[in-house]
């Protein structure tokens, strides 16, 4: 198991979990999708939809996203008066970050079924990526006692993490892996992955180093803990290991985010011509994703165009759509990044490479 | 598939969720006594066991401590147990399923290795290990009994679906010489427990009986003391041998709520409560282990047959136990409506794709992915 004791304090320090390898969970995640394909009752259209994302977060596949959302689509309109179809459909929504769709179901579920609180917790984790913070916690507050501690801790963490407060969301983390009563390696690796993300961006390469290394030891295949590890490598100084991680990403995955990372890293090695090969990908299929999903892919779009991608104005205009869907302060330096890089005469810090013709 | 999904937390580790457990005098061999675990029901053609978990045969020897409407069981303290272990598989690349191997440790301390699908499985010291993908024995119309229960009304139709056709499911099978494995008898009680390795194992999942958490605890409607909770988790939490006091009353009362549904179905009583308000099947089903009387000879038929000989105060005729092929939604549903005073009910399903044989490793070979997703 990935030591954490030199990310965390030792009175922290937690027992090693007992987990299923991350190989074996993956065949096992595949095996439950395979079993359940063809399958139709309601209940095993959303376990199999709830599956479909899953493995779309952790292999970075974007066609299982899309399955995903296309069965739940269905499903509403084959039972329509059923809330665990418009629950279903309201997960892949928020994958897609068509928020207030997601919330409308969210609304139908609730008449169907106005104590179930599941789909209070979804809303919560829908208000929370829309950066409404305070709403989202007190929604969870509201309906966290019918979970058990790990549910509840663990909801915690993303939100304080996005919030920016850094110690609380370490410590809901901690409480995380304390009360984990389960042998899946997923759900701790998801949490291992939020906290990297968090500790890069407060700018402590180290501490996220340790988190997606957590996470990789837990599930070797988790594709956005070996981009970020990528990522972090990179800015600490060693491109060779991050292309080592991401040339295999951006081969197997449909996301263009590891093309965009394999781009900006070997354009800053001054390897132009492999640089540009990559940059050609990423920005064909991020027209593909913006214009099939325009509110999903808006902030990586626009990340891709301020930085490799070298076109400003499409990185504001994204940066704006992003900011339209979620208010939240990553949303806004993000925007902020892209007013600055559109200023008459600046030229981002970040941008590389000649642009790239229309 | 009787346990499967039988619990919230059960749901987030497929290769952990116990979904039957059988055991019978061995068809092929009438000194040989077999259990038969399965785990991860509907499960696809990658599927393997954990290697975080334990699979844990418990065996007590057991007496019957009363008969009649106070019939009763008495699990001896002292325990046997068959606990199988997994590796990661050592080669996924292009094989149609992963190779795995696996160990059994037995009773009396030996190590029987075995490598997961080889149907000669594991052999050593007078047992016979099995472990592998097989089709799924079991078989039922869910969507019938759901609405059995929102209806209120029996709802099978002559000819049913079942929902597990064509499955598939992880069985782990176990054949050995009881009176040279095991302590006391003839009669034992089994119980099968999946367990999270590590220095303290925890207990993840138990079943003993077939049905117990889904058809006869899980729906919470019926139930006037505790209509929101969610109460499997808790359940199996609980030793099978040893049930907190703490916890027993929520049992019982959902018990006896569920039951007492269930007798109503057809408008008659036919299991009026006892003295102190409760169903005369409660105390029985929340002995949460199947007892199986090694000394007599296989029967196809023999689910409670033990139980109930001791509810009519008279000696069992038959091994007891569970048999692959009985079909216990049609027994467990005539059972609770009527206690067999009334005609048989019948889910409408009556078999299941394949067959289980009377040979070892006794289930079908595993079903063809039916894939092509709609």
């Amino acid at each position: 198991m990935t030591d954490l004791s030199e990310t965390f304090p030792l009175e922290l320090e937690i027992e090693p979990l007992s987990l299923t390898d991350g190989l074996i969970a993956l065949l096992n995640l595949q095996a439950q999708i395979d079993g359940l394909e063809g399958r139709h009752t309601c209940a095993e259209a959303a376990t199999l939809i709830d599956l479909l994302i899953l493995r779309g977060l952790i292999l970075g596949r974007i066609s299982d996203y899309e399955r995903a959302a296309q069965l739940a689509d269905r499903q509403v309109g084959a039972a329509t008066a059923d809330a665990a179809a418009y629950m279903a459909r309201a997960r892949t929504r928020a994958v897609f970050h068509r928020f207030a769709e997601a919330l409308d179901d969210l609304d139908s579920a609730d008449r169907m079924s106005p104590h179930d609180t599941a789909a209070k917790r979804e809303r919560a984790a829908i208000m929370q990526a829309q950066g409404r913070f305070d709403e989202a916690l007190s929604t969870y507050y509201a309906v966290i006692d019918g979970v058990g501690q790990f549910e509840r801790a663990a909801a915690l963490v993303g939100l304080w993490a996005e919030r920016g407060e850094a110690d609380t969301a370490q410590r809901f983390y901690l409480d995380s892996l304390r009360s984990y009563r389960g042998i899946s390696p997923f759900p701790v690796a998801l949490l291992d992955f939020q906290l990297g993300v968090m500790w890069m961006r407060h700018a402590r390469l180290a501490e996220a180093r340790t988190c997606f290394e957590a996470a990789i030891a837990r599930v070797p295949a988790y594709a956005a803990a070996q981009g970020h590890l990528a990522e972090v490598e990179a800015d600490l100084g060693n491109p060779e290991a991050a292309l080592g991680r991401l040339y295999p990403l951006a081969v197997s995955s449909d996301d263009p985010d590891y093309a965009a990372q394999l781009a900006r890293i070997l354009g800053q090695m001054g390897r132009n011509d492999e640089s540009s090969v990559w940059r050609r990908g990423a920005a064909d299929r991020y027209d593909e994703l913006t214009t099939a999903h325009p509110e999903a892919f808006a902030d990586h779009a626009a990340e891709f165009w301020l930085g490799p991608g070298n076109d400003p104005k499409k990185g504001l205009r994204f940066a704006t759509l992003n900011l339209e869907a979620r208010k939240t302060p990553r949303a806004r330096d993000l925007l902020t990044q892209a007013l600055n890089a559109n200023t008459a005469g600046a030229t981002s810090a970040r941008c590389s490479g000649a642009a790239l013709p229309n | 598939m009787s346990d499967h999904f039988s619990g919230p937390r059960a749901l987030t580790d497929p290769a952990a969720d116990i979904s039957d457990v059988f055991a019978f005098p061995a068809p092929d061999n009438g000194q040989h006594l077999v259990m038969v675990m399965d785990v991860f029901g509907k499960s696809g053609p990658s599927a393997v066991f954990s290697d975080a978990v334990i699979y844990r045969f418990r065996i007590r020897p057991v007496d019957i401590a009363a008969t009649g409407l106070e019939a009763s069981f008495a699990p001896s303290e002292s325990e046997m147990i068959f606990d199988f272990v997994f590796d990661v598989p050592s080669d996924t690349g292009g094989a149609e399923r992963p190779v795995q191997y696996g160990r059994c440790l037995t009773p009396n301390g030996r190590t029987i290795s075995f490598r997961a699908d080889d149907e000669n499985g594991g052999v050593g010291d007078g047992v016979q290990v099995y472990a592998g993908q097989r089709s799924e024995p079991f078989f039922l119309d869910v969507r019938m009994i759901e609405k059995t229960a929102a209806t209120g009304k029996l709802s099978f139709k002559p000819k049913g679906a079942d929902t597990l056709y064509g499955t598939n499911i992880l069985a782990i099978v176990v054949k050995f010489d009881w009176r040279k494995m095991l302590e006391g008898g003839p009669l034992f009680a089994v119980v099968c427990e999946t367990l999270a390795a590590g220095k303290r194992p925890v207990r993840i999942e138990r079943v003993g009986r077939p049905e117990i958490k889904n058809v006869s605890l899980s729906f919470k409607m019926f139930d006037q003391v505790n209509e929101d909770l969610e109460i499997r988790d808790l359940y199996n939490s609980e030793d099978a041998f040893d049930l907190k006091p703490d916890y027993f009353d929520t049992y019982r009362v959902r018990m006896n709520a569920n039951l007492a549904f269930y007798d109503g179905l057809d408008g008659e009583v036919d299991w009026p409560f006892d003295g102190h308000g409760n169903h005369p099947l409660t105390k029985l089903l929340l002995a949460d282990f199947l007892v199986v009387d090694a000394s007599m000879p296989f029967a196809e038929t023999s689910y409670f047959e033990i139980e109930r000989s001791m509810l009519e105060g008279r000696s069992h005729i038959t091994p007891g136990g569970r048999w692959l092929n009985e079909d216990i939604m049609d027994f467990v549903f005539t059972l609770y409506v009527n206690g067999g005073n009334g005609p048989p009910v019948n889910d409408g399903v009556d078999a299941p794709i394949a067959w289980s044989s009377k040979a070892f490793p006794y289930l079908a070979p595993p079903n063809p992915p039916k894939g092509g997703a709609a």
